[in-house]
């Protein structure tokens, strides 16, 4: 029981996943999925002529006035059998232009959305024509896109092999909004609260508070026009049933755009439409509910208190909104999507965890949230568990248990690592333990902090090669960074790391100079008033959040990766200095011609010196050295906004191209291969000790490395999960994942597929071990038909 | 099938000349340490696999462990046929052969540690490494944050206690550390040692196989009467509670219904609440045959039968239950 809420005990058993979906889900679910996803110009035509209508109000205004116009004139759409309404296309999953953000790119790859190699959308002969004749024009050398490549684009291009720098164009998102707020003031709330700010203020914070009082009644009124395209679809709806449902939906979102929720139903309806209309001003990747089962709780509790809701309404309700979730994807340009592939929209909701006092929070929703992951198994919400010392076996039990399904969700945070990580940023100990995540597995404080935790991502990798070539490019042989000496030259192991520190320095410093004007650009041209007024601080200060309103401004920066970065350190060190198997000479002649004619040298590379994984302190000291030593970097910087800079540690898809960039490496990776995934992972396949093995080495990085964010990703076969016993051996893992301190964990379930492709690539595959009675063998050393057996084996027990 | 890599995993002393049979009480020989073990006892555990065996079943499920010396091993699989081993051979024991393939005779015998530091690729490897006892100590209890729930450390072979001083040293080292114990064992050593271990384990899995001595001479090598003398000895001393006795289940070998119900009537005379588990064949064993020149699997190449269906199984454990054995063990 949590001191903060008396009445969330659990008294019984909380696995809700034996209770069945209804129908209506599974039928929302198909025709979701079904639908192709379109590219849709609606809302940038919209912008596009109000911004030209308005050509004397300052942008904040401009950019109030347009979403007002969207949110009046946007064709809506509700399907009859739904109970949570509402999305800011009448497509699901369109991908939505936003022009102000970045055309230029949309002008260069419109024509290839339906074909490119990642997440395509199919475009109509009408929607180009649209674009190229009325959008498009208008934005030339105006949108965010052009003017940050006006202001930077020469050195954003010039470090661009070793930095990626993000958000360059479309709108921040990355943040989780004040969601309580929201429920408890309402569109009507908080332009009141606006409007009062408005008449005591000058000058920008005036223009501030208009804007807000704009997109607030907008957004009001927005509801309204679900409302009464609820009511009026009701009137005509034979099948009582569905009437009922469209009188339901109808009169919750009557209530909620006047006054807060008074049930759960309406509370979740107001939730998910909170998200329609940050995703209708920023259309950004990454608006992420937090904690969303404390959030709830109250509204679920009174209405199972006062009999009108049971936990099978409850659950439909959640998968309803979960189905939501899946409703919003957001278009990138053609690179972004390399680097982040496959829709990671980030609806990032948080279960678990301690309260502001460290008590565990868990409670019925928590169970019913995962029972709705593992009924539906979409990538949406990114479902992630708190774990924490007393986190309740009954919790990470089930948690488990949607795990073994292999959706790869829940995903874990340890607060004995992320708690300690936020407050050694200064952030105060009752905000730290009532964190949340954002995106994939970026922390955040709720509803204060604008945390632009996917600033840039920094190659290590890429340093490093520059750091033996003396600033020679090993893909083109061009000289592309400074020259500090190279491996040939460096007498001792210390000289390289002397280089190595300075082409570190001096890549951050460029780096930094590029995120400070991205910073201060999304300023000029992407106020955001609508999220401003759900991120504390901004209507109390007067100041958008995109201008340093909220309480927290922070900026994060993704090393990497620390595992390739470690073994490549390991190699040199070992095979040219210490047991001196290779030298300098050969070394480098094996890079520069990609192993070509060198296969015994990368093979020696490759086997003969240790590797990041195995719980050996030697090579995870290198990586922690280094991971540290670039975060100490950043700390002499301050971002656009007063805030600091820290790090994560995570790639999302980014250690493919990120690879891409690098060429052949000491560790014996060829060149353009993929880096290590995950961005705490071990290599693929040269984890060759175990997870047990694999999570020490993770522990021994400091977990501050990671206040922005690690990612740690193991496999595991589905025998793992097999019995109640293996389940308990697993949740044993876990509770010393906990007292080991690593920030985080996800697994993959491996599948036949993966048995399948360690046939083919047994080299990414070395550590992948089978256990079939007696004892454990590595899958790629059994003989063929003996791993046909195992295949065979794997597809029954699925 | 996966001996440690001794110059990139362990920090191990190094390995003397294959012939050499280890005999210093304070090195233990140990082909591999398995972290992350979840079959070997309750809990998380790490089981590490001890060189030497007095048995040799023809089925044995890890035959590179049978034999007390620390030898190469060759791994085709893994090779690039560099050549690098053919450079550093004197006495045949690896050349390229006329389809260009290297062919490694690990019998042979020659200067294996210059031919082992010249492999790039690790396809040859010494198949043991020796560690001191505290060192190895120390490997074993690196996941000591996983031990809880009954975890611990695993001691398996070969027959750990082929040399009874190194296991037993062992284990006193770790049960001072407070560190759950278990070992595996096939009960062909004498009742002194098995004594004087049992003073530090937490469980013994203790084997019987074949209860025909005869039946038992000819798959595994030598008669069972020290195997029953000390089956005899656990279920009647103050260590019975800590013993759970395993019959694999071969084909053609253990799995006559006369050797279960032998086994099993045997059981019930000396304690009808001994825990007795029935362990399906695991046919994967075969393919490390090939590794082990000098030895021979059970079953030719395609004759290897498959695993016990879980009716099967059943079948076997009801069949163990009708012998008034009570406590079988489901997996």
């Amino acid at each position: 029981m949590t001191p903060t809420s008396t009445r969330s005990a659990p008294t019984r058993s909380h696995s809700f996943i034996g209770i069945p979906s209804r129908p209506r889900i599974q039928e929302l679910r198909d025709e979701m999925l079904s639908e192709e996803r379109v590219v849709s110009v609606e809302q940038a035509l919209i912008t596009t002529r109000v911004y030209a209508a308005h050509p004397d109000e300052p942008v904040i205004v401009r950019r109030a006035l347009a979403l007002a116009q969207a949110l009046q004139e946007l064709n809506i759409v509700i399907h009859p059998r739904e109970l949570i309404v509402g999305n800011r296309t009448a497509q699901v999953r369109a991908g939505v232009v936003s022009p102000e953000a970045g055309s230029s790119w949309v002008d260069r790859e419109i024509e290839s959305l339906p074909t490119r190699p990642q997440d395509r959308f199919a475009v109509d002969a009408q929607t180009i024509t649209a674009f190229r004749t009325q959008i498009s024009p208008a934005w030339k050398g105006l949108s965010l896109e052009d003017v940050i490549r006006d202001r930077c684009g020469a050195s954003i291009d010039e470090i661009d092999k070793v930095v990626k720098i993000n958000q360059k164009d479309h709108a921040q998102g990355h943040i989780c909004p004040d969601l309580t707020r929201w429920l408890t003031l309402g569109p009507a709330g908080l332009k009141a609260e606006a409007d009062s700010a408005l008449s005591n203020a000058t000058g920008d914070a005036a223009d501030f508070y208009r804007s807000v009082s704009i997109v607030m009644g907008a957004a009001q009124a927005f509801l309204l026009r679900y409302a009464q395209l609820a009511h009026t679809m009701s009137a005509q709806e034979t099948n009582p049933e569905r009437q009922a449902d469209l009188d339901t939906v109808g009169k919750a979102l009557d209530h909620i755009a006047v006054e807060a929720p008074s049930s759960f139903h309406e509370a979740v309806q107001s939730t998910w439409m909170l998200f329609v209309l940050l995703h209708a001003e920023s259309n950004a990747s990454s608006f992420s509910p937090g904690r969303l089962d404390r959030i709830l709780e109250p509204y679920y509790q009174h209405d199972l208190d006062a009999g009108t809701l049971s936990r099978e309404g409850a659950l439909e309700l959640i998968e309803c909104l979960w189905l939501k979730f899946n409703s919003i994807v957001y278009l990138r340009n053609q690179n972004s999507a390399k680097y982040f592939a496959g829709f990671p929209i980030g609806f990032n909701i948080a279960i678990g965890g301690q309260d502001e006092n460290g008590d565990d929070v868990a409670n019925d929703l928590s169970f019913l949230f995962l029972a709705a992951q593992a009924h539906l198994g979409l990538p949406q919400p990114n479902l992630s568990v708190r774990l924490h010392k007393g986190t309740k076996d009954e919790l990470l039990t089930e948690a488990i248990h949607v795990v073994a399904r292999g959706s790869g969700m829940p995903q874990f945070f340890n607060d004995s690592s992320v708690i300690p990580a936020l407050i050694a940023l200064g952030i105060p100990e009752r905000e730290a333990r009532d964190y949340a995540i954002v995106g994939c597995v970026e922390l955040t404080t709720q509803g204060n902090n604008l945390g632009w935790s996917d600033a840039a991502m920094f190659n290590l990798n890429k340093v490093l090669e520059l750091t033996l070539t003396g600033g020679i490019d090993l893909l083109t042989g061009k000289q592309i960074g400074p020259n500090f000496g190279t491996l040939r030259e460096y007498e001792k192991y210390e000289d390289l790391e002397a280089a190595f520190a300075a082409m570190i320095d001096h890549y951050t410093e460029l780096m930094i100079a590029a995120c400070d004007v991205v910073d201060r650009t999304h300023a000029d041209i992407l106020p955001s008033p609508l999220l401003s007024s759900v991120i504390d601080g901004c209507l109390e200060k007067g100041v958008d959040v995109t201008r340093g309103g909220a309480i927290h401004n922070l900026s994060g920066i993704q090393m990497i990766q620390a595992a390739s970065l470690a073994d490549s350190l390991a190699s040199i060190k070992t095979l040219i200095y210490d047991a001196k198997k290779l030298t300098a000479d050969q070394m480098m002649s094996a890079l520069e011609a990609d192993f070509e004619g060198f296969e015994v040298e990368q093979a020696i590379m490759l086997n003969k010196a240790p590797k990041y994984g195995n719980d050996n302190p030697e090579v995870d000291a290198a990586a922690a050295k280094w991971a540290s030593y670039f975060a100490a970097g950043l700390k002499k910087y301050v971002n656009a906004r007063g805030g600091k800079y820290h790090t994560g540690m995570y790639t999302v898809s980014a250690h493919v191209p990120m690879g891409q960039n690098v060429g052949a490496s000491p560790d014996g990776r060829n060149a353009r291969q993929p880096l290590a995934d995950g961005g705490l992972s071990p290599v693929y396949g040269r984890d060759m000790t175990g997870p047990t093995a694999v999570l020490h080495t993770v522990s021994r990085l400091d977990n501050t490395l990671t206040s922005n964010g690690g990612l740690l990703n193991m496999k595991f076969l589905p025998e793992f999960f097999a019995s109640e016993s293996n389940v308990d051996k697993f949740s044993t893992f876990m509770r010393a994942f906990i007292d080991l301190e690593i920030p985080h964990v996800q697994f993959n379930v491996v599948r036949r597929e993966d048995l399948i492709a360690a046939q083919a690539h047994p080299d990414q595959y070395r550590s992948l071990t089978v256990r079939v009675a007696g004892y454990t063998a590595y899958f790629v050393e059994l003989a063929g038909d003996l791993q046909n057996e195992i295949i065979a084996r794997t597809t029954q027990s699925l | 099938m996966t001996p440690s890599h001794p110059d990139v995993v362990g920090s191990g002393v190094a390995a003397p000349l294959p012939t050499h049979t280890p005999t210093d009480d304070a090195l233990a020989t140990v082909v591999d340490i398995r972290r992350f073990s979840i079959h070997d006892g309750a809990g998380i555990r790490t089981t590490v696999f001890l060189k030497g065996c007095p048995l040799a079943c023809v089925w044995c499920q890890n035959p590179e462990t049978i034999s007390p010396r620390i030898e190469p091993v060759f791994f085709p699989k893994t090779c690039i046929g560099c050549g690098k081993c053919v450079e550093k051979s004197s006495n045949g024991e690896a050349i390229r052969d006329s389809d260009g393939a290297i062919a490694i005779d690990t019998t042979a015998q020659g200067n294996w540690q210059a031919i082992i530091d010249a492999c790039p690729t690790g396809a040859i490897r010494w198949n043991a490494t020796s560690y001191r006892i505290p060192e190895l100590v120390e490997l074993l209890l690196r996941d000591r944050p996983f031990f809880r729930n009954g975890g611990g450390v695993t001691l398996s072979g070969g027959e750990p206690l082929f040399r009874p001083k190194v296991a037993i040293e062992l284990l006193r080292q770790l049960h001072a550390q407070h560190v759950d114990t278990a070992i595996e064992t096939a009960l062909h050593v004498k009742t002194s040692a098995i004594a004087e271990a049992a003073e530090h384990l937490d469980t013994i899995f203790a084997d019987i196989k074949i209860f025909d001595s005869i039946k038992h001479a000819a798959a595994i090598g030598r008669g069972n009467s020290l195997v029953l003398e000390n089956i005899h000895y656990l279920l009647t001393s103050s260590h019975r509670e800590k013993v759970v006795v395993r019959t694999p289940l071969i084909p053609g070998y253990t799995t006559d219904p006369e050797n279960i119900r032998a086994i099993g009537h045997y059981l019930r005379s000396l304690n009808p609440d001994v825990r007795w588990e029935l362990l399906n064949y695991n046919p994967l064993a075969g393919a490390k045959y090939d590794q082990v020149p000098d030895r021979e699997f059970a079953y030719a190449a395609g004759k290897n039968p498959p695993l016990y269906t879980e009716d099967e199984m059943k079948e076997f454990r009801d069949l163990a239950r009708s012998t008034g054995v009570r406590r079988i063990v489901e997996q």
